[in-house]
């Protein structure tokens, strides 16, 4: 699987290298009605055409990547946090407050997480923001359980007893100690959580639930999805760059994933 | 699920005068009976009952078997349907009402004066969205007999306007269903129980409406279709494809793309109809909230109608299909339709001058001022012209930040919780200004009052040309007070309007008798039939 | 006896757990939903073009969103108690009836695209582990992590554009055909739920494709196969016995995580192509704002994995006789 690493890092460097230098690549804004309407693929100074309203299809494509990165780097960053947080607490206090917080880990875990994500933003109003929280709450007890695991795991082992002899309070046994023990099989699912997050996001704006500020691939699909018969391009290029990012992300991080999987 | 199973050749009722030219409806014809017309349908709404729900909507399943005592006509301007005939009193105080005989609801119960009295007291007065306006000041109405309605007011009331809310404000109910209970949570609201050409068989939710043939309808050999089924298809797209497949047979209020006309018409067996909505004129505006201290400046209102181009969102938003306005009275509507009125040419250089002059120059970064826009998101073209109007603010130095929610959030934000800075709204013209239109003028509307005045707009002026139309009884009087109205709305912008649009069907040929009348989809469809 | 009564408890402490986390789901879905600016009314006068003040509140009144908080919560558990999910604003009917009518197709659509996943996914993965990192295998993977990756929306309306519109082999949307009935009702639906239910098993394939030919290939590894074909056994034979009956835990336990994320995929894909299960119904009660239809979708969609885990746990039971003994040993 070496060489797919290698083809996942290559698509995922290259997505990170249009995010950086979008604004180069396509100067101004994205979202701009600059062009004539409906133009074709490879038309001059407008490689990919534009879309009914005359914006540019490669200017969205290229700031789309900006969103998407932002959006699942973000997401995975909150998710995982929130995850930790609540694992390290469950797994520290035990007790009641460890039922309890595994009760509700459960519970969010029965919910599917799309459903959720649909949910929360559909109440919350549509920006980055409350995207970035949705899927951040839709999707964190994966990430808690594995972590309330390690916790147990490693509260049993020689060095943590070690530690608690050594007289150091709990809350510093758990932050020094266990906590960077119990962060690696954390670390495995962020590639993960990165391309699962870029999805749901995608759906979303899909959906209408996108933030109206930014031009989103998701939206970008949406959006070109009234033009399928006559200008298939307008949705099918940002869906495509959608499943490269995504396909990057997971070959990628297949090596972590499959070494570090949980059984 | 019969197809044409019986030929009759029938006369042509009316000849036709001065019909559009997109109408190609033969003197005589041979009008095929039967079969089954299936058509599309974008949402399920929770009430069938127009006289509830005056909204398009509902009209568009629900008119086929309720009926109002009159219809819009290209012809006449009005056709009688449960009213042969009606007059007002010189004194405003009364309107006669002569009904129909010989009609039976669809439960084989006579119809009479009975119903008419009750539908106005108990529904169209205390509970319709549009009813609570209009019919505020009616008092009783008296049923001398069975076949004579007179609505009697406490205040003088325009004929005119009462004429003109006849074919969207008086749905009838039959009184026998409704008389017990509470009338919002009756079994018929789901299925309606009416007058009109088709009975209400069945609906099956997420999946399709079905109406059957009602055999006694008081129109001599009408309805011509069997059955009228409404398929519920929500994408646009699906349903474009539909049309072209012919699993469906009719789209109304362009329901597919409208990027997708031009090849709809190109292809065999499906035509494109832009006319029979005249009667529902909608009208795309930006709607402004004066309590921001800038946009209560006029200066920057006209400012903001100097930047943006009108034609761009003819042109490209709705590919042609739309005209810019002059005001909230559409020109389709030539009784009340003035065009002398200041306009407010595109033209940046001049939006830019004036917010020079009213103090908002450029800052270091180019920006004057910030505000927010929510576009209306019920229409594809409602959002895009939020996008357009973002784009063309920045272009005079004017930020913008979008804000988007689902239908029910945008109308909280701002018509009740008025946090918004400008709105992409989109009124609908009914037939008269008093009905939906003046209430976007009128000042002192308690919050929660949707597609009304939320603006903080508050003008003694204008409100008085508002109350003096809505108690004027002489039409040409009533009707240079409303162009009196038209200027002042042009001269202090309250909102800007910046186009008008009604909407396009989308047919296979074999439909016949299709936009006929200006309200034609949310009319009975009597007269519909399919070439077999 | 005894091991029935302890049986008996087992399963009672399951149930309890699982109601209880069904609880915790209501709760949280009817707070969420109580935070929602604007509510049902709004959404209603959006629909129907307005009216006054007055008529908004008479709405309020008669949909039953006045009152405190608290006092509603109060009500919408003690009415869950009784299955009673409340009205839905946007049907003007009840919630449970809502939900009834849709749940056929829902479990139709899910099942179909769950089976085709797991038997099409395991038979890939069987194929792929034979020769791990010959020609089929990666042929067989990139396919795989290719349709994983894309958007379920991408695959749903190139679908649509292609066997729907260009080719005509299949309808546009919707369960059935309508007003235009011919042929046998039951293949009519079938050809409308051959596009939803394979672009839903498509792009869940991935996973399957892996854990199979992850799980085959540990287990040619392992020490009873080993025995096994040291005994002479060989061929089919030793697949099916050894190999695929062991390996089928792993895929069995993904039935339970799929259809929790099928469930939120169905969303988009019945949006697309109009089916009216719960995926749609989703979408409609987030776009209406309605309340308690959003959180009667939410909760039975809960339930509907509580319910699918349920299974998954009896099938463990029966692909491996020893997880019943150990389950009662461990307790004994």
């Amino acid at each position: 699987m070496r060489v797919a690493s290698l083809i996942g890092g290559g698509l995922v460097c290259l997505v990170v290298l249009v995010a950086v230098f979008a604004s180069q690549i396509a100067p101004g804004d994205p979202a701009a009605m600059v062009a004539r309407p409906m133009l074709p693929l490879f038309s001059p100074g407008h490689l990919f055409g534009t879309d009914q309203f005359g914006r540019d299809v490669l200017a969205g494509v290229v700031h789309g990547a900006r969103i998407s990165l932002l959006v699942g780097v973000a997401a995975a960053l909150a998710t995982l946090g929130l995850g930790t947080a609540v694992g390290l607490a469950a797994g520290f206090l035990g007790g009641f407050a460890d039922a309890v917080a595994m009760r509700v880990t459960e519970a969010f875990q029965t919910v599917p997480t799309f459903l959720l994500a649909l949910a929360l933003c559909g109440v919350m109003g549509a920006s980055l923001t409350t995207i970035v929280v949705a899927i951040a709450i839709a999707s964190w007890p994966l990430s808690a359980r594995l972590v309330r695991g390690e916790v147990l795991r490693l509260r049993t082992l020689e060095y943590v007893d070690a530690a608690r002899m050594a007289g150091l309070r709990p809350l510093s046994i758990a932050l020094t100690v266990v906590m960077p023990g119990a962060l690696v099989p954390v670390a495995a699912l962020f590639g993960v959580t990165v391309g699962e997050a870029i999805l749901v996001e995608s759906a979303l704006s899909f959906l209408g639930l996108g933030d109206p500020n930014v031009f989103s691939w998701g939206a970008m699909v949406a959006n070109g999805r009234t033009l399928m018969r006559t200008a298939p391009a307008v949705a099918l290029l940002p869906g495509m760059a959608i499943a490269v990012t995504v396909l990057g992300i997971s070959l990628l991080g297949d090596r972590f994933a499959t070494r570090q999987r949980p059984s | 699920m019969t197809f044409a199973l019986s030929r009759r050749t029938l006369l042509a009722s009316t000849a036709a005068v001065a019909l559009p030219s997109w109408l190609r409806v033969p003197a005589a014809f041979a009008q095929t009976k039967g079969g089954t017309l299936v058509v599309a349908a974008d949402t399920e709404p929770r009430s069938l009952n127009p006289a509830i729900v005056a909204s398009n909507g509902v009209f568009y399943v629900a008119s086929k078997v309720v009926e109002p005592l009159a219809e819009m006509d290209y012809q006449t301007g009005l056709r009688p349907l449960l009213a042969r005939s009606w007059d007002a009193s010189d004194d405003g105080l009364s309107f006669t009402i002569h009904l129909r005989e010989g009609v039976t609801w669809h439960d084989g119960e006579p119809f009479t004066a009975a119903d008419v009295a009750f539908s106005a007291m108990e529904v169209w007065k205390p509970l319709q969205n549009l009813g609570r306006v209009v019919f505020k000041d009616l008092e009783t109405v008296d049923t001398p007999d069975d076949h004579t309605a007179i609505l009697r007011f406490a205040v003088p009331t325009p004929g005119q306007l009462i004429e003109n809310a006849l074919p969207a404000l008086t749905s009838v109910l039959p009184k026998h269903v409704y008389a017990d209970g509470d009338i919002a949570e009756n079994p018929a609201n789901l299925e309606p129980i009416g007058t009109g050409p088709f009975k209400f068989a069945e609906h099956k939710p997420g999946e399709f409406y079905r109406l059957v043939r009602n055999e006694d309808y008081w129109e001599e050999g009408k309805p011509y279709l069997d059955e009228i089924v409404y398929r519920v298809l929500p994408d646009a797209s699906a349903k474009s494809a539909a049309i072209e497949t012919g699993e469906i047979d009719l789209t109304a209020f362009s329901a597919v793309p409208l990027t997708d006309l031009a090849r709809l018409e190109a292809t065999d067996g499906v035509t494109v109809i832009p006319g029979g909505y005249e009667g529902i004129t909608y009208d795309l505006t930006v709607e402004i909230n004066h309590r921001n201290p800038i946009l209560a400046n006029v200066d920057v209102r006209k400012a903001i109608a100097h930047a943006i181009d009108r034609n761009f969102i003819v042109d490209v938003i709705f590919l042609g299909y739309a005209r810019a306005a002059t005001g909230l009275v559409p020109a389709s509507a030539e009784a009340f339709y003035t065009d002398d009125v200041t306009l407010y040419d595109f033209d940046p250089a001049a939006a830019e001058a004036l917010l020079d002059e009213a103090g908002y120059p450029r800052g270091s970064d180019g920006t004057r001022f910030s505000v927010s826009l929510r576009p209306a998101p019920w229409f594809n073209e409602s959002r895009a012209a939020g996008d357009y109007v973002k784009q063309a603010l920045q272009r005079v130095g004017i930020a913008v930040e979008l804000v988007s929610a689902d239908p029910g959030g945008h109308i909280k934000a701002v018509y009740t919780d008025h946090d918004f800075d400008l709105a992409i709204g989109t009124p609908v013209w009914r037939n008269d200004p008093a009905i939906s239109t003046t209430v976007l003028y009128q000042g002192g509307l308690p919050p929660g009052v949707p597609f009304a005045n939320q603006y903080g707009y508050d003008s003694a002026e204008m409100n008085e040309l508002i109350a003096a139309g809505a108690s004027e009884v002489d039409p040409a009087a009533r009707v240079a007070i409303y162009a009196d109205m038209q200027r002042l709305a042009a001269d202090e912008l309250p909102l800007l309007p910046l186009v008008e649009f009604t909407f396009t069907t989308v047919a296979r040929e074999r439909v016949q008798n299709v936009a006929n009348n200006p309200r034609w989809a949310t009319s009975g469809w009597a007269d519909v039939w399919l070439d077999a | 006896m005894r091991g029935a009564a302890e049986a008996a408890a087992r399963i009672g402490a399951a149930l309890g757990q699982r109601v209880v986390v069904l609880l915790i789901v209501a709760v949280a879905v009817f707070a969420l939903l109580e935070v929602a600016k604007g509510d049902a009314v709004d959404a209603y006068l959006a629909q129907t073009g307005g009216g006054d003040a007055g008529y908004a509140e008479t709405l309020r009144q008669s949909f039953g969103l006045a009152g405190t908080v608290p006092d509603r919560l109060f009500t919408y558990l003690g009415r869950l108690v009784r299955l009673d999910l409340g009205t839905s604003v946007a049907f003007g009917r009840p919630v449970t009836q809502v939900l009834a009518e849709r749940l056929p197709i829902t479990l139709i659509l899910m099942g179909s695209a769950l089976l085709i996943t797991s038997v099409v996914g395991t038979i890939l993965g069987i194929v792929a582990s034979r020769r791990p990192g010959g020609v089929v295998d990666t042929l067989v993977i990139t396919v795989a992590l290719v349709l994983n990756a894309t958007p379920g929306f991408l695959v749903a309306l190139v679908g649509l554009l292609v066997f729907a519109v260009m080719l005509r082999w299949l309808p546009v949307g919707g369960i059935g055909t309508i007003g235009r009935a011919e042929g046998s009702p039951a293949l009519d639906m079938v050809r409308h739920l051959v596009l939803p239910v394979s672009t839903l098993a498509l792009t869940y394939l991935a996973l399957y494709v892996r854990v199979t030919r992850a799980a085959m290939i540990e287990m040619a590894g392992a020490d009873m196969v080993r025995t096994a074909r040291a005994k002479g056994l060989g061929g089919r034979r030793l697949l099916l016995r050894h190999e695929l009956r062991p390996a089928l835990m792993p895929i069995v336990t993904l039935i339970g995580v799929q259809g929790s994320a099928m469930l939120g995929g169905s969303v988009v894909v019945e949006t697309v192509f109009a089916v009216p299960g719960y995926g749609s119904l989703a979408a409609m009660a987030v776009a209406q704002r309605d309340t308690l239809l959003l959180a009667g979708v939410v909760l039975s969609g809960a339930v509907l994995v509580v319910a699918v885990n349920a299974l998954v746990d009896i099938l463990y039971g029966v692909i491996d006789p020893r997880v019943r003994l150990a389950g009662a040993a461990g307790r004994g």
